[in-house]
């Protein structure tokens, strides 16, 4: 079977189009996750969360994001082994060529994202699908929805009675927090309409509680930082939206966008972690 | 001024190179690399200690593209905007130690010792970097109008005298500045126009053809192009190939 030839400057173009929906991608959520940061026990990111987590149009999207993110990945991939071929033998003699360093280690700083998107996923998502623990909120108005076996059953009895005689009820009276694992399981199984979700803003202010996770998650987007700085003026050059008058502007807006995104996301946790 | 030099040996394009360690003296500070390589060269004959060193070289006056040695990490050497040909010993200190390897590219296999093979250009070129209706003799002045600014993008452009540089700068041995200076400078022109997305069409397969790695916007072509093609020629050409992706005709 021959596959169709994709040519160089085409695989490019799509990485740059998948690179720039990231680029979206990474401003909301930094946008989203700047709710943390709010005095309000949770109230506005937790709302966030369900939304995020119930509503079918970001169901798809999350689909959507997790192929253009392996897109990207293979494509980049693809890229560079055949890069690689097209120079069998070395130099003896680094390069010295004046460019970005950024530019020159994007295949090493994209395989180290990687790594850490994969701790992420592994820290969230994968508390979200159920495949590990983690601490998890009940939404007080599902209760009205239990039926009368789910009402009527010992362990789920057990479950709203530890959280209630704890007080693990948010400041708005909204959620029913600080259920464990083994609750959300009793939960899930005795009485679904509860729908038990995962509690990110206690998670995210736990994690962060934690010096040595606020170290690698800065040491996390240093190297994000030299990503950004190289693939947010890359999108517009590889689109062909590149010229003498508009090169000064995209520079200036990559540089920007870069220290937003960059300075957005490390204020959670040194915030968090101080305090404040 | 007493150089130590490293230099690439390779019988042919299948015999395996390796440097080979020799030491010059009484060079001047004004003669050029090449000039040195000449006298080096002199030493080696007279004094039967090996072959001549092979380069390449032509006009020694940065128009034809000739020569162009790997230099200490660098294409062309240690100064901005020169061939090796224009590059003086005076941008080395004495007693320095300098490496010296042939271009690397699959495209640019080894012929002898520090020559490769460029064909590879010559081949891009053929499959579209020509206009071919006849033109006819030169016409009068502003008989066919080019505005300012597009006539001296496309002489800019046109300053590319296809050594190589870019191709052994890139990380990826990418030809992308070459292709993108020379579609410019035939595209941005009005004899240039009918055939302009089908010229890009043609030279970028072609360049996939031979072997060439794609663009990762290291710009090290750019930093290191003795005529210092622009970046932006790059642009263009991946906006007149996704222009030719969806069948538009339009050069800007």
């Amino acid at each position: 079977m021959n596959l169709p030839k994709i040519h160089s400057i085409t695989k490019k173009l799509f990485v740059a189009l998948v690179g720039s929906f990231l680029l979206l991608f990474l401003l909301f959520h930094m946008t989203a996750n700047l709710f943390i940061l709010r005095h309000d026990d949770g109230q506005w990111y937790s709302d966030f969360c369900h939304f995020m987590g119930t509503n079918w149009v970001v169901k798809i999207f999350e689909i959507v994001l997790l192929g253009v993110i392996a897109l990207h990945i293979l494509l980049t991939v693809w890229l560079a082994i055949t890069n690689r071929l097209a120079r069998p033998v070395r130099y003896h003699q680094a390069s010295r060529s004046k460019t970005h360093p950024g530019s020159k280690l994007m295949m090493w700083t994209g395989v180290l994202i990687f790594a850490c998107i994969c701790i992420h996923f592994y820290d969230f998502y994968f508390v979200k699908v159920g495949v590990v623990k983690g601490e998890y909120m009940v939404k007080v108005e599902n209760l009205s929805k239990l039926d009368a076996q789910a009402m009527e059953d010992e362990a789920v009895s057990d479950v709203l009675y530890r959280a209630f005689n704890e007080g693990n009820i948010s400041e708005d009276g909204k959620w029913i927090r600080h259920i464990n694992y083994e609750e959300r399981t009793i939960l899930k199984e005795r009485a679904p309409e509860s729908d038990p979700e995962p509690d990110f803003y206690y998670l995210t202010r736990e994690k962060f509680s934690h010096l040595h996770i606020v170290i690698g998650y800065l040491v996390f987007f240093l190297i994000l930082f030299f990503h950004l700085m190289h693939a947010f003026p890359s999108v517009f050059q590889t689109l062909g939206l590149n010229n003498y008058k508009y090169n000064p502007i995209i520079e200036a807006l990559g540089k920007i966008y870069t220290w937003i995104i960059v300075l957005g996301f490390t204020a959670v946790p040194i915030l968090v972690y101080l305090g404040l | 001024m007493k150089f130590t030099l490293h230099i690439w040996r390779q019988e042919n394009a299948r015999a395996k190179g390796h440097f080979e360690t020799y030491e010059i003296d009484n060079i001047s500070a004004d003669c050029s690399f090449l000039e040195m390589l000449d006298q080096l060269n002199e030493k080696l004959i007279n004094d039967h200690i090996a072959h001549p060193v092979c380069f390449d070289n032509d006009c020694r006056e940065g128009i034809c593209g000739m020569c162009g040695l790997y230099i200490n990490g660098r294409p062309h050497g240690n100064d901005d905007g020169v061939t090796t040909c224009q590059l003086h010993m005076r941008h080395f200190n004495d007693g320095d130690e300098i490496w010296v390897e042939p271009w690397r590219a699959k495209a640019f296999p080894i012929i002898k010792d520090l020559v490769v093979d460029r064909t590879a250009f010559d081949k891009i070129i053929q499959a579209g970097g020509y206009i071919s209706a006849t033109t006819g003799g030169v016409p009068d002045a502003n008989n066919i109008l080019v505005p300012k600014h597009i006539a001296d993008q496309a002489m800019d452009a046109a300053a590319c005298i296809g050594c190589g540089a870019c191709v052994a700068a890139c990380k990826n041995a990418s030809a992308m500045l070459f292709v993108g200076a020379k579609v410019s400078h035939l595209n941005l022109l009005p004899q240039g126009h009918p055939e302009a997305m089908d010229r890009v069409k043609k030279m970028v397969c072609k360049m996939d053809e031979l072997g060439f790695g794609s663009c990762t916007n290291t710009y090290a072509c750019e930093a290191e192009c003795p005529k210092q093609i622009k970046r932006q020629n790059i642009a263009r050409l991946n906006r007149q190939w996704i222009g030719q992706l969806f069948g538009r005709d339009r050069n800007e």
